[in-house]
């Protein structure tokens, strides 16, 4: 026999080295236990009974099983959810529960879910399979589902908590003046024009420089919000809630005047501004309507009436961005500060100056407003006043012929 | 053993091993020997090992548990090479898709993540035993030259850094986005030539599709196979310097003993003797019961360390999921936007040493970020030529004559790893400090 040296290793080592083996079998047996076992195959077994009950077995053995998907190439969606939502498209299970409820078929008409993709509607995480990863909120996903738990969570006024949603329909609908079916958003539009967000916002291009330009707001980052001074939840949606109803509260040195609105409104509005975003949708999603956010006739008619009117001076220089001048016509859409036709009066009884003394040394609101929103030279400042004795005169001269001239 | 019952040698050419596989249990020596010879896996490995060299608590095996680890991210990154995008439009879906849709996408993606960050944790500690064993020292050996092979391992980490960097980038969300902006930012501190480095290392000013690719090729291509090369001619070397430092005082005596002939080869007489082939007498220099044979002692200490890594990273990555934020946005800077764990020690002393004196800043970058891991890797570079320490000071845990060296060394390691800690559990918002029981304020969401 050759020379074997002798080891003192082997006895120990084996034992080792078979304990390691079987560690091995058994993260082999974990991992790939884990990675079958999913709840979608339960959520796709139970579709197949309810398919054999309802229409037979034949019936049940067409519905297709695995992972699922739609791949909305323009949209960049990959949308899972029909891999438990499977019975979306079948006709028979509008009364039963989620995930196997039968879809409404009169939104898919015009939006086939072959070119929609769910997430582009409902919100939610397409590429998920898994359930709170799917519809969230969870955490580095912003888009959760917008459905009747998150409106409720909101506690959404009106009679559909389903309705953030709309949020996602005016990502293609943003030009739309009115959108069927969308009566939140339509209500936050219609807000939008007669409290005349334009004339400190720049909204589709179009609007005024005192506020920020609202136009793609719907991109700002929750953290770029302060929420200091939020109570309860902290959302960009709560916050523009809270800031609607009562500006000054979230943002003490605003400048933007609190215009009373109520949950609804508030609501709506910020249903709306979080809509506005930059997303990339292709001009074949848009509806057939012009990119742009154009004026009704009457409203044109009733800007250059304004602009080219006896009180012209008045737009020309922004005084109507808060002031109404009545007895020339001028119209402002916030009406934060009083009438100015009746300025010659009113700074004695305000402020106990007269108007002179007062445009020239202002106090309060207005020496900030003049010394940097609008600031006027000496020479202009002797033109403010002069017009504000004509706006007088007509105030007089309309008060003497009667309320019914007017 | 008679010539007769010797099996044919017809079948394999002279010199080469008939059987493709080695003997789990060799009955003798050679048989041993044989496998080192023969096996192409086992080549590198010398025949016979000596005994301290197989210490668990000598080595704690650190070196061979992060080849492991690079093993299993060479494999665990394959799969990945075919499922990964590299595209700033697509590299965040396809990261999900791993996540959600690919048989076992979720567990091959974990793998590779702790394996990764389980690799630079090794590296490091392997780098720390080396130092406090004095294991760069030459001791009795002749033509060891121990310190180039440091000098290699410096390297060596240096592009486990780097590898584990490139990697942070390429799932596109918004930790990879940041860290890697954090990370350049600092590189773009140092004088002159700091905003002309960044832009070569990203691909222009801003972090984009040309940094996806670079990084993305740096991290498949260029790095592993540079650190692959760097890794064999590590191993290369210890063979050279004489195997672990610790085997030194272990080597061979100067006196010859006879040892039991071993058969070697078979000489054919042809005729002119008849009968037993010729003895051969033989000598060692080995001291007696100072080594094993390789096979299968070393080969299955090997097979503990490196099967019981995978086993380790395998049950994590069952368990731990990696993450994955929203996909990155240039405009949303997360707060706190933190670097790579590796880096969080760099990034905290950067923020401790940027002072503001009334209106003047003193950016910490450059001292934090530049003079300091120079100097330090610098030092680390040149300290076997610093380390006047003797001969018997190489391959000794906390050598008497090393005293003071290691305990500077070791108070620069705790330092290290308390800013490590502090940057990567303490620091919250704004970089504010947070202990662990402190809530961090709440992050507002979109809705």
């Amino acid at each position: 026999m050759e020379q074997r040296t002798s080891s003192p290793y082997p006895g120990k080592d084996r034992p080792v080295l078979a304990v390691i083996g079987v560690l091995l079998v058994v993260s082999t047996v974990v991992f790939a236990v884990t990675d079958h076992r999913k709840d979608w195959r339960w959520y796709q077994a139970e579709f197949r009974k309810m398919v054999a009950e309802k229409y037979g077995a034949e019936k049940a053995a067409s519905v297709p099983a695995g992972m699922k998907q739609i791949w909305v190439k323009d949209l960049g969606r990959a949308d899972r959810c029909i891999t438990c939502h499977q019975g979306i498209l079948w006709k028979g299970f509008e009364t039963a529960e989620h995930p196997w409820k039968t879809h409404p078929a009169e939104p898919l008409k015009i939006h086939p879910v072959e070119d929609y993709g769910c997430t582009a509607c409902h919100g939610g995480q397409g590429w998920a399979v898994e359930s709170e990863k799917a519809h969230g909120p969870i955490h580095f996903w912003e888009e959760p589902v917008l459905g009747k738990a998150m409106g409720e969570a909101y506690s959404l006024q009106g009679g559909d908590k389903g309705a953030l949603m709309q949020m996602n329909c005016n990502v293609c609908h943003r030009y739309d003046r009115e959108t069927k079916g969308a009566d939140l958003i339509n209500l936050g539009k219609k807000l939008v024009n007669e409290k005349g967000c334009r004339a400190c916002h720049v909204i589709n291009g179009r609007g005024g420089t005192i506020g920020p330009d609202l136009t793609y707001v719907g991109d700002k980052a929750a953290e770029q919000y302060d929420m200091s001074r939020l109570g309860g939840q902290k959302t960009a949606f709560a916050w523009h809630v809270a800031h609607l109803k009562n500006p000054k509260e979230l943002v003490p040195d605003t400048v933007m005047p609190s215009f009373g609105f109520g949950t609804k409104e508030s609501q709506a509005l910020a249903a709306l501004v979080l809509s506005w975003r930059r997303a990339p949708v292709p001009a074949t999603y848009r509806p057939g309507v012009p990119r742009t956010d154009p004026q009704t006739p009457e409203e044109i008619a009733e800007e250059e009436r304004m602009k080219h009117g006896p009180g012209a001076w008045f737009v020309s220089t922004g005084c109507f961005v808060c002031h109404s001048v009545s007895s020339l016509g001028v119209k402002s859409a916030a009406q934060v500060g009083p009438d100015l036709s009746t300025a010659v009066e009113d700074t004695q009884s305000r402020f106990g100056k007269t108007v002179d003394d007062f445009i020239r040394n202002p106090t309060g609101t207005m020496s900030v407003v003049l010394s940097r929103q609008i600031v006027l030279t000496d020479a202009e400042k002797e033109v403010a006043i002069q017009k504000l004795r004509e706006a007088f005169a007509e105030h007089q001269k309309q008060k003497a012929a009667g309320p019914e001239a007017r | 053993m008679s010539a007769k019952t010797e099996p044919p040698a017809s079948s394999s050419a002279p010199g080469v091993h008939p059987k493709p596989f080695w003997s789990f249990r060799p009955r003798s020596d050679r048989e041993a020997g044989d496998a080192v010879v023969s096996n192409f896996l086992l080549h590198w490995f010398p025949a016979k090992t000596y005994k301290p060299s197989l210490d668990w608590s000598y080595s704690f095996w650190l070196g061979t548990a992060s080849a492991a680890l690079f093993f299993l991210l060479v494999l665990s990154g394959l799969p990945l090479l075919l499922l990964y995008v590299p595209s700033v439009e697509r590299a965040y879906g396809s990261v999900k898709d791993i996540e959600f849709v690919v048989t076992f996408g979720s567990w091959i993606r974990a793998v590779h993540r702790i394996a990764a960050h389980l690799m630079v944790a090794a590296v490091f500690l392997h780098l720390v035993r080396v130092f406090l064993t004095g294991a760069y020292k030459n001791g009795t050996g002749r033509g060891q030259r121990r310190e180039w092979n440091w000098v290699l391992g410096v390297v060596m980490i240096v592009l486990t850094l780097f590898l584990s960097f490139t990697g942070y980038l390429l799932p596109w969300d918004q930790l990879a986005y940041w860290a890697v902006t954090v990370g350049t930012n600092i590189a773009s501190s140092v004088p002159f030539v700091g905003p002309q480095m960044r832009e070569l290392l990203i691909g222009g000013r801003t972090i984009d599709q040309a940094t996806l690719i670079r990084f993305y090729v740096l991290h498949v291509i260029f790095l592993p196979a540079g650190l692959g090369a760097l890794l064999a001619y590590h191993m290369w070397r210890i063979r050279k310097d004489g195997g672990l430092a610790k085997a030194d005082r272990w080597t061979p005596t100067q006196e010859k003993t006879e040892a039991s002939p071993a058969k070697s080869k078979t000489y054919s007489l042809l005729g002119v003797a008849r009968g037993q082939a010729p003895a051969i007498r033989a000598v060692t220099l080995e001291a007696r019961d100072t080594t094993v044979n390789s096979v299968n002692d070393l080969v299955r200490r090997i097979s503990i360390v490196v099967l019981g890594t995978f086993a380790v990273v395998s049950i994590l990555a069952c368990f731990i999921p990696s993450p994955l934020e929203e996909p990155a946005n240039p405009m949303i800077t997360p707060n706190p936007a933190k670097a790579p764990w590796y880096f969080l020690w760099l990034q905290e002393i950067v923020t401790d040493t940027t002072l503001k004196i009334g209106s003047f800043t003193i950016n910490g970058a450059f001292l934090g970020g530049v003079i300091l891991p120079t100097l330090l890797l610098g030092l680390l570079t040149v300290w076997p030529w610093l380390d006047r320490s003797p001969a018997g000071a190489a391959g000794v845990w906390f050598h008497a004559s090393r005293k003071r060296q290691n305990l500077v060394f070791l108070l620069v390691v705790l330092l290290v790893l308390a800013f490590t800690i502090v940057g990567t559990f303490l620091r919250g918002p704004y970089w504010n400090f947070y202990w662990p029981w402190e809530a961090w304020p709440e992050l507002p969401t979109r809705i």
